[in-house]
């Protein structure tokens, strides 16, 4: 008895959303939990790591995730915006980019550069492009990017609009670090790409 | 919306034990399913890696809380205390603690001795975890309020007695000390728990307010805060 309402929770919530169409590296670790939904293709590149319960939603226009990209749990990717005009594109991430739990990125035309970290329930509205060359952005913990906002390159946000730059100069051992911990995670998260492709 | 606890193997006992008592006795279909030690976890729950999970008792899991055991340590901790080899457990959880809706506690990951490994995330007795809030802390003392949609960042150390105020973003690292009140973006000590406020971080009272029986059938009012 107590097994059927089990079994009936168990039921994979994926399964009644339609599947995107992907295009998948097969170095990509997703977690069973995620959800990859819509009607433009989502593309994901080599190494990236995605945690379980995030949501990748392109039906608003096609996201792109670059290398090495973590996505950790709860973060919706390609949320729709205020303005429904659809962009080019939906999302796009480059290379080395961590988008912390719960984080929120509108889609229409939103540009997350290499070496960006998107900090714990941010949320990027549709259009902003982080860094001139769309590069190692820190933006921390609950911040807010408005819609077509641009920020140059090594800017940290922080306290909820506050600006700095970043003079650091760590950018390499930022991802070398992340390389690591995707070595780590590959290990912990199991996965199955298959699941997720038609 | 998933519940993955009873299917993953191996179990952890406690959840064994749980489903042994949930089987003989007659079943009833509530939200929560509740341990022999008095765990109310709801099945909405989100807990995945439930073996490196501790619960330490009469813990209240809410709905769509998360909590992230399957993130272990993967490098052993040699030289801490000559103690027998420790168990992969990720998170400890204290007794009366109450974790809300859409919560997330995820164990606190960084680079040591050249590798990358998560480390351990300890919370102790009557701490109250507030709806949305995250917690990547390395230790929660006992009788803590995080409020809701607070940030406790990586390798935070929260000592006893501490109230973090709604929406706080407590930065990595940062160390609070006993009865501070907490608040900001970045969080910052900004009082004292006044004398005698203490009483107010008892969760024993919240612990009878959630369960399968309990809450008179009306009031959804089940939610703290």
């Amino acid at each position: 008895m107590s097994s059927s309402t089990k079994r009936h929770s168990m039921m994979p919530r994926a399964g009644q959303l339609p599947k995107a169409p992907v295009n998948l590296s097969s170095s990509v670790v997703i977690h069973d939990n995620a959800v990859l939904t819509g009607n433009h293709t989502i593309n994901i590149s080599s190494e990236t790591v995605i945690h379980p319960r995030n949501k990748l939603d392109s039906s608003h226009g096609r996201v792109t995730i670059g290398r090495r990209c973590i996505i950790h749990e709860r973060v919706v990717i390609g949320a729709p915006s205020a303005d429904p005009t659809k962009g080019e594109f939906g999302v796009t991430l480059e290379d080395y980019v961590t988008v912390e739990v719960a984080a929120v990125i509108e889609s229409g035309c939103t540009t997350i550069g290499e070496g960006c970290l998107i900090g714990v329930g941010s949320r990027i509205g549709r259009g902003a492009k982080l860094g001139k060359y769309y590069q190692h952005c820190t933006i921390t913990a609950r911040s807010v990017i408005q819609p077509g906002e641009q920020l140059p390159d090594y800017t940290v946000l922080y306290s909820n609009g506050t600006r700095r730059t970043d003079k650091r100069g760590v950018t390499d051992l930022k991802n070398k670090a992340q390389a690591r911990q995707i070595d780590v995670m590959r290990r912990l998260i199991p996965t199955n790409i298959n699941r997720f492709k038609e | 919306m998933q519940l993955q606890l009873p299917f993953r193997k191996p179990i952890a006992s406690w959840l064994r034990k749980l489903v042994t008592k949930m089987s003989s006795r007659k079943q009833v279909k509530g939200e929560y399913i509740e341990t022999d030690t008095g765990n109310k976890v709801s099945r909405k729950a989100n807990l995945i890696g439930t073996q490196h999970i501790m619960l330490g008792g009469k813990t209240v899991i809410m709905a769509e809380a998360m909590v992230r055991g399957d993130l272990t340590r993967t490098v052993s901790a040699q030289g801490s205390s000559g103690a027998a080899p420790q168990s992969n457990t990720s998170i400890f959880i204290g007794r009366y603690c109450f974790l809300s809706r859409g919560c997330c506690l995820r164990p606190p990951g960084r680079i040591y001795k050249g590798a990358f490994t998560y480390m351990p995330l300890r919370i102790g007795d009557h701490v109250f975890v507030g709806e949305n809030s995250v917690v990547q802390a390395a230790t929660i003392g006992s009788h803590v309020h995080i409020a809701a949609n607070a940030v406790v960042g990586e390798f935070a150390i929260v000592k006893d007695y501490v109230r973090i105020l709604e929406g706080t973003v407590v930065p990595a690292n940062m160390v609070i000390p006993s009865f501070s009140v907490v608040a900001g973006q970045p969080g910052r000590v900004i009082g004292e728990v006044p004398e005698g406020g203490h009483e107010q971080f008892e969760m024993r009272e919240m612990y009878k307010t959630v369960g399968n029986n309990i809450p008179p059938p009306t009031a959804p009012a089940q939610l703290p805060v």
